[in-house]
């Protein structure tokens, strides 16, 4: 592999809603800013829905990034389910919210409910 | 093989401890992300999509079962229970915690293993032929070399800030399986008119977004300078390599912008300041190290085997494993085996960790304890009696390791693509599960014959598709995954790069266009013709003729289908 | 800017100047880019100096001036930026005995490397000092007690002690 990360995947058109996607410092997981700070749940992340909600998220990821917790956070365009859940509009933010498609068994996926 | 002494041991448990303190700091804010980040690269960490991802050095692709046994343990307690091996001969865990790490790569000292420079701007791990020691057309068996350098190259002080990685590949044989014309130096033991032994040095080789063949930069240059010619090569590279861009930043480009007989003149200005006595390595130690990879005790045996004759009469199974998987082996009696890591509908490169334990119980009872890591994401016992052949089988059998289609069409190189990897822009191992499935059938394999097919998720070519004889590229293309296949790719000595078909294609699609591809061989194919070879002699004009009618047809059917 | 020797911190003697006036009008020797240094030289000879020069710079440049300058800055730009370990190579090759510092924003983690290849002093951003005290600098270069590559660092390379090894043996 390649030595630099992607942070941030390249989505057309709208922004928003967005959630708040990052990687865990220590553990290395996949976490979402939510309501109660940092979550491993797909399903438990805060949905911006207006373009300042989702700069105070950004701002939060930032500052958590610059306390050591959390690295590369971004923001990520979602599209909603029925239920209200937030599905990434992106194929590569998707992955990161399930896990790898050739292993049910592992990440998210196995982990917790489904977002979709 | 190789085993530590005293310095090295030190070496590897000093950089343990220099890691755990790297950790410690980053936690405490005195690294920044940006600082420890190349830090942890260059000792094989990674951020991937879901988790850190763990490089683990397998030099020159040999390992022994001691220490498949450790990676095992360490899957079963910091991982999930599995290891992925990479087309860089090296092996990868795909879900520590940081916070592990440095427990991880103690118990990997324990067996004389760690994750030094198998990442990060540095000099990586060094490739080998898998059938080093083994093959008949050996000049000289290059894993002494190899180990020579991974020393020379670990913590090099002045050369682990180069402007991009570095990589180095040495073969002895005159097939070239290490790919030594694609890597940024490739050396090649050889002998000279007097017959004495030296290499013939190649640099300048590579893949990725602006894919180069390596450039003969030194006919022969005497064994015992090699260092010192390191030394010079990487030199020049470091001071005058291009920092102002990373996709222009490897040797290859330098080579290529500062022309061939001007770089070589600069090396060779380079060299001729050196002190190589001062530099190279003494003779004690090359013999000291050559003498770790003696030819094992071999048994004197007749060169054909009854009980392997009589068994494969009997056993079909066997017969096309040994057929299939099979190397010829210098020593009579005995024979090298490719286990193959591509069961139908399997991830390539993986292995479980009951798989590693039940593989490393063979190795040791019927192979000197000593197994390979090959490039195409296989593995290979090296020294396996004839006579052993039928209960080795039985074994490899029962541990679900048994896969008779080394070579074949569905024995594919994938990278682990955007299914793990942070840079991808497309899947990779999903598209060769399906290619494998599609030809699943044994007699059409069969038919197909030798058909090495190599996957990337982006362009940066981690599964060498460029080298493919079919190559296969996944790309994002207006939000979705589009596949570019070329033909004719080869990293042998007759290295060649690919050559596109057509336009991309989506991921459902690229199965039957391979189906379409494998149909314009079986029609153009004369004789005993491989894949490879019939391209080399039709050139890529038929295929692109067949893609095309394929991408058509697809087009009709899909305008029809609305 | 912090000084940071092998044995910890030390005072800079010397004083940066961009241009030869300001370069003039120092008490004690100065450092000065290696475009002035010529000038510099003749306007006060005899005088100690010193010339800063980016980790870029050809030798062929610096030769001419390692028989005067007494101290030679190789500058990183970055601290991942390598070239300035060729270059103090390069330089310790043409038999400079001076001080050879390296200066940028460099890490703790090169301090061992930045020894190894002939640099005698790291001259640190504040910045990076605060971070990364000298108490770090100095447990970080003590990290790796052996090397492989002969020619490098002042102890002989692991290839040696194990010749010395077998001689005495
Ligand atoms: S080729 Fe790209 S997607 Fe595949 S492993 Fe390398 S960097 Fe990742």
């Amino acid at each position: 592999m390649a030595k630099d990360h992607r942070a941030g995947s390249k989505v057309r058109g709208d922004r928003l809603p967005a959630i708040l996607m990052a990687s865990h410092l220590l553990e290395g997981d996949t976490v979402f800013l939510s309501d109660g700070g940092w979550t491993l749940d797909p399903t438990a992340a805060k949905i911006a829905h207006d373009a300042e909600t989702a700069a105070v998220m950004e701002a939060e990821g930032k500052a958590a990034a610059a306390a050591n917790t959390v690295i590369e956070p971004y923001l990520v365009p979602v599209d909603l389910t029925d239920d209200g859940l937030p599905v990434a509009r992106h194929f590569r933010d998707a992955m990161r919210q399930k896990g790898p498609s050739i292993h049910p068994d592992m990440g998210k996926q196995a982990e917790f409910a489904p977002l979709d | 093989m190789y085993r530590y002494d005293e310095f090295d041991e030190r070496f590897v448990r000093e950089r343990v401890a220099q890691f755990r303190g790297q950790v410690e700091r980053r936690l405490d804010g005195s690294l920044s992300e940006d600082e420890f980040k190349p830090l942890r690269l260059k000792n094989g960490l990674y951020l991937q999509l879901h988790a850190y991802m763990l490089r683990i050095a397998v030099p020159y692709g040999t390992l022994n079962s001691a220490q498949l046994r450790q990676l095992a343990h360490i899957a079963e307690t910091y991982d999930k229970g599995y290891g992925h091996f990479t087309t860089r001969q090296n092996l990868q865990f795909n879900w520590p915690k940081l916070k592990d790490v440095p427990d991880i790569l103690g118990l990997l000292a324990d067996v004389e293993m760690h994750c030094i420079q198998t990442s990060g701007n540095c000099i990586r791990n060094v490739t080998s032929d898998q059938f080093a020691g083994v093959a008949r057309d050996e000049v000289e068996d290059p894993r002494p070399t190899a180990e020579l350098i991974r020393q020379w190259s670990s913590l090099h002080p002045e050369f682990v800030w180069l402007p991009r990685k570095f990589k180095i590949a040495v073969t002895g044989a005159e097939h070239d399986r290490a790919a030594i014309k694609v890597h940024d130096i490739g050396l090649k033991l050889k002998r000279n008119e007097q017959g004495a032994v030296g290499y013939e040095v190649i640099v300048g080789g590579g893949l990725g977004r602006t894919p180069m063949i390596g450039k003969l930069v030194r006919e022969f240059l005497p064994k015992d300078e090699l260092l010192a010619y390191l030394e010079a090569v990487m030199r020049v590279y470091n001071s005058e390599g291009r920092r102002d861009n990373k996709f222009k930043a490897r040797v290859k480009i330098l080579v290529h912008e500062t022309g061939e007989e001007e770089f070589r003149a600069r090396v060779e200005e380079e060299y001729a300041k050196l002190d190589g006595p001062t530099i190279n390595a003494p003779d004690e130690e090359v013999e000291r190290i050559a003498a770790y990879f003696a030819p094992p005790a071999y048994d004197t045996l007749p060169e054909a085997s009854q009980v392997l004759d009589q068994a494969r009469a009997i056993d079909p199974e066997l017969d096309r494993f040994v057929e299939q998987n099979a190397f010829e082996h210098k020593q009579p009696g005995y024979i090298a085996l490719t286990i193959s890591l591509k069961e139908i509908g399997a991830v390539p490169g993986d292995m479980s960790a009951d798989q590693m334990r039940a593989f490393a119980d063979v190795a040791e009872r019927y192979s000197f304890d000593e197994f390979r890591v090959t490039h195409a994401q296989n593995l290979v016992l090296p020294h396996v009696k004839k006579d052993d052949l039928p209960a080795v089988h039985a074994a490899l059998k029962a541990a679900g390791l048994a896969s008779a289609n080394a070579g074949l069409i569905t024995d594919i190189i994938a990278c682990p693509g955007l299914d793990y990897c942070a840079l991808a822009t497309a899947k990779s191992i999903p598209i060769a599960q399906a290619i494998a499935k599609t030809f699943a059938d044994r007699e059409r394999q069969k038919t197909i014959g030798e058909l090495p097919i190599k996957i990337s998720g982006c362009i940066n070519a981690c599964g060498h598709h460029h080298v493919g004889a079919i190559g296969i590229l996944g790309l994002e293309k207006g939000g979705r995954e589009n596949y570019q296949i070329t033909v004719g790719g080869d990293a042998t000595e007759h290295a060649a790069l690919g050559e596109r078909l057509g336009p991309g294609i989506d991921a459902e699609d690229v199965p039957a266009a391979i189906e379409a591809i494998v149909e314009t061989y079986l029609a153009e194919k004369t004789g005993e013709e491989s894949f490879i070879e019939t391209v080399r002699r039709t050139g890529a004009e038929p295929f692109k003729a067949g893609f095309t009618a394929f991408v058509e047809s697809r087009a009709v059917n899909s305008e029809a289908a609305e | 800017m912090t000084l940071i020797r092998e044995e910890g911190a030390v005072k800079d003697r010397f004083t940066r100047a961009d241009t030869l006036d300001a370069a003039l009008e120092i008490d004690g020797p100065a450092l000065v880019p290696l475009t002035i240094a010529a000038d510099f030289a003749k306007a006060r000879p005899g005088a100690e100096f010193g010339i800063s020069v980016p980790g870029s710079t050809p030798i062929e440049d610096v030769r001419p001036h390692l028989g005067g300058a007494t101290l030679v800055a190789v500058e990183f730009p970055a601290f991942a930026d390598g070239r300035g370990f060729s270059l103090a190579k390069k330089i310790v090759r043409e038999g400079f005995a001076g001080t050879l510092r390296a200066s940028g924003p460099l890490i703790a983690d090169e301090f061992a490397d930045a020894l190894a290849c002939g640099f005698t002093e790291v001259e640190l951003p504040e910045t990076m000092a605060n971070r990364q005290p000298v108490q770090q600098w100095l447990a970080a270069r003590a990290t790796m007690s052996e090397h492989y590559q002969t020619g490098y660092g002042r102890g002989p390379s692991i290839l040696q002690k194990r010749l010395a090894a077998r001689k005495g043996a």
